[in-house]
């Protein structure tokens, strides 16, 4: 009885102490010296081998950004959070970017099931909190009702597949086609966009990524080559499946049987090469891209970027993802800096919706974004890799497709994209 | 007030730390609460392991999975069928506690790495499971929303006060329903039963019905714990309960004393606070992505051997030594 009444004594003492402590205050993470930005994405992990480098590609181009100046004065700082590709990590470090690192707004985050969960848990739309350039093709992030405040930077998988099926029903007419796609949110906005598209498929496989194997990639690909004639495989998952499948391929004999074709998230040469597929079997394969090629010195994007990330991203290789980090750490300086002097949320929202759509970016196919689209980039083009793991426009010249995520038609498109600014420092407003 | 008796006494005390915690809910910032929300679920996920290895012996190293079940089970309830988040979480509880039971009939049987083993199986292959049903929405799941808070707690009542309330209460009443049950003549059943199952069988337990209760039990409490959990995050899917978590609900009860149920909540407290702990050194002392990333991994496996070495009955039972 007596250690109960002391326990007791303790508790409504504690209580007591406690109903005199003052509430606390937010802070939007804006002075007149600093921006603060934050970033949620996994950086361990399998998925963290595979992007890990996107926030460090961010930074170096903010650093590159802080030495010439930074935004109207103001230096950006980028919090870093790893996610390890899980939900609930994801959840608890975006909440933590938001209330504990006080960040302005958040930039470059990636995955899809880790990332609506996070924007919800944050409660981003609630607080307003500008959440751009998000690494995902899923199209329900284009839902402003449901995310008002997300901008997502890649074209939606839907897009990619309908821009396919046009590709595939001009180039390849009379061939039959089979589909080998991912069996989660990616590869089935990918089905859907080629049913949209129009294309009869022969076979369809959808596998689950943690149950593909050697030994049924090996029997997949002896049932597709029952097919007469040269089929078309259309590869729509990650780029170790492509790689997996590769490998059976090579050892089945089976490379010169089908015509390869690989989604944009798995047919990157240089990931393809260090997994280990032979430089033979990706010569002629044919990718679907909407950025420049990594490798293409002559681009001015690349080469500017490559400068930037030999001076301050030290001892990292530049490719398709240094790249894409680059890339959106760029987008978000031409945002911060059309959002004005006078920094605000709500001011760098609008301002991505009314000047997005024109911001010099690295990508051969349109910006789309404005009040009613958050979704960026809205197109593709097609290309062929060589052995060297090069991606040549198909054909020999550049032809970009448009479309969108919806019944809309897939469109040839003109687009030529703006000039890099000079020495890649933004001078927008 | 000498003449309470030791359950009144109990349903004070409860009601004391809940009215606390309700006073420390409206003092601290919203990341707290939110930190706060998952010690509570935690706490409820590590007293489930608690009832079910402490108390009947049995040894479960898949509570991940009951947590799935009981999270998809509210998930649907609030997205699919549109049931209010009260009633979701206590479908979440009783689909968990069937699940529970089947499972209980199939490994009652079953004792030591035979019973860890099968457990094991059921927490790596139940998440991913769920890839095959598309009503249960692939890698992407099923969204949890318990919606804005009621309008009559004002417009300053933040999501994760509300959070925090629910979680809170949630843990604050089941594991007050299961120190009551404890201290019956189950209790005792189910220590008998884990100290010697045939001395008990001899005084006439019926120890295989007792192992499926307290499995069905315990699996009640997780699936309650899940669907907290996938409520914090707002939606529930595959990768949301990993192995690691099954283990790190297994550290935060070896950490607690497994044997006791009391002071389980500093289980769900080291949790939540070895992340903050390692964030806090590496921002003092500075360090690279990789030092960073594998902190709090190296902090909780440091605990787990400090615990097991220095105070294998929880630190509990360390204090009680000093008298």
């Amino acid at each position: 009885m007596k250690r109960f009444s002391i326990v007791s004594a303790v508790v409504a003492a504690g209580a007591m102490v406690l109903s005199i402590m003052p509430a606390q205050a937010a802070d939007p993470g804006v002075t007149a010296t600093e921006i603060k930005l934050g970033v949620s994405t996994p950086l361990t992990g399998s998925a963290g081998l595979a992007y890990g480098k996107v926030p460090g590609a961010m930074k170096a181009y903010f650093d590159y950004i802080n030495a010439n100046g930074g935004v109207y004065g103001r230096k950006i700082k980028l919090v870093v959070r790893d996610d390890k590709y899980l939900p609930t990590l994801a959840a608890t470090q975006t909440t933590n970017l938001i209330l504990k690192d006080n960040v302005f707004a958040l930039v470059g985050a990636l995955g899809t099931a880790t990332h609506t969960k996070a924007y919800a848990a944050a409660a981003l739309a609630a607080k307003n909190v500008p959440d751009l350039f998000v690494n995902t093709g899923f199209s329900g992030f284009g839902n402003t009702t449901k995310f008002p405040t997300t901008f997502t930077v890649l074209p939606s998988y839907a897009m990619e597949a309908k821009i396919m099926s046009k590709f595939i029903k001009e180039k390849f007419a009379g061939q039959a086609v089979a589909l080998v796609a991912q069996d989660d949110e990616f590869g089935v906005d990918g089905v859907n966009g080629f049913k949209a598209g129009g294309l009869t498929i022969a076979s369809t496989t959808l596998y689950p990524t943690s149950s593909i194997t050697d030994a049924r990639a090996k029997a997949l690909l002896t049932g597709l080559s029952a097919i007469p004639g040269k089929p078309v495989v259309v590869l729509f998952g990650t780029t170790d499946v492509t790689a997996l499948i590769f490998k059976a391929a090579e050892s089945l004999n089976l490379v010169s049987k089908f015509t390869w074709i690989a989604g944009s998230v798995g047919g990157d040469a240089n990931t393809l090469l260090a997994l280990g597929v032979k430089s033979t079997t990706i010569d002629g394969a044919i990718a679907a891209s909407f950025f420049p090629d990594a490798k293409d010195t002559s681009d001015e994007y690349v080469s500017q970027f490559m400068k930037i990330n030999e001076k301050y991203n030290k001892g990292v290789s530049f490719d398709n993802i240094v790249l894409q980090g680059m890339n959106s750490a760029m987008l978000t300086v031409q945002a911060l800096r059309a959002a004005g002097k006078n920094l605000t949320r709500t001011g760098l929202i609008n301002a991505v919706q009314d000047k997005g759509a024109t911001f010099a970016s690295a990508g051969r196919v349109p910006l789309n974004y404005s009040a009613t689209s958050h979704i960026g980039y809205n197109g593709y083009w097609f290309g062929q890799l060589n052995a060297n793991g090069e991606l040549k426009p198909y054909g020999g010249t550049l032809s970009i497709f448009t479309t969108d995520s919806a019944a809309g038609a897939v469109e040839a498109s003109t687009f030529t994209r703006p000039a890099m600014p000079k020495n890649g420092i933004p001078t927008n407003s | 007030m000498h003449n309470f008796s030791a359950n009144k006494k109990r349903l004070l005390l409860f009601v004391l730390f809940g009215w606390l915690l309700l006073l420390v809910g409206d003092r601290v910032g919203e990341l707290r609460q939110y930190q706060g929300s998952f010690v509570a679920t935690y706490t409820l996920a590590i007293a489930s392991i608690i009832l079910l290895t402490g108390y009947s012996g049995q040894l479960s190293l898949g509570h991940s999975a009951l947590m799935a079940v009981g999270a998809y089970a509210g998930a649907l309830s609030i997205n699919n069928a549109h049931l209010h988040p009260v009633i979701a979480l206590i479908i979440a509880t009783l689909v968990a506690g069937l699940f529970g039971l089947i499972l209980g009939f199939g490994v009652a049987r079953l004792s030591g790495p035979y019973l860890a083993g099968t457990t094991l199986a059921l927490a790596v292959s139940l998440p991913s499971l769920a890839n095959q049903f598309p009503i249960l929405g692939g890698e992407q799941g099923v969204a949890f929303d318990v919606g804005a808070p009621p309008a009559r707690f004002g417009e300053a009542f933040s999501q994760y006060k509300w959070f925090f309330w629910i979680s809170s209460l949630a843990a604050l009443i089941m594991i007050w329903l299961i120190s009551n049950l404890l201290s019956s003549k189950y209790g005792r059943s189910f220590r008998a039963m884990r100290d010697n199952q045939v001395a008990a069988q001899l005084t006439g337990i019926n120890t295989g019905r007792l192992k499926v209760t307290a499995f069905t039990i315990s699996a009640g409490m997780a699936g309650l714990a899940g669907g907290l959990l996938v409520m914090l995050i707002s939606g529930v899917s595959p990768s949301a309960f990993p192995l690691s978590l099954s283990f790190s609900l297994l550290t935060g009860a070896v950490v607690t004393g497994v044997y006791s149920l009391k002071g389980v909540m500093l289980g769900g407290l080291v949790l939540v606070a070895i992340p903050e702990i390692a964030d806090s050194v590496v921002n003092r002392i500075g360090g690279s992505e990789g030092f960073t990333a594998t902190l709090p991994g190296f902090l909780v496996s440091a605990l787990l051997i400090a615990a097991v070495l220095f105070a294998p009955n929880g630190p509990g039972q360390l204090l009680k030594k000093k008298h």
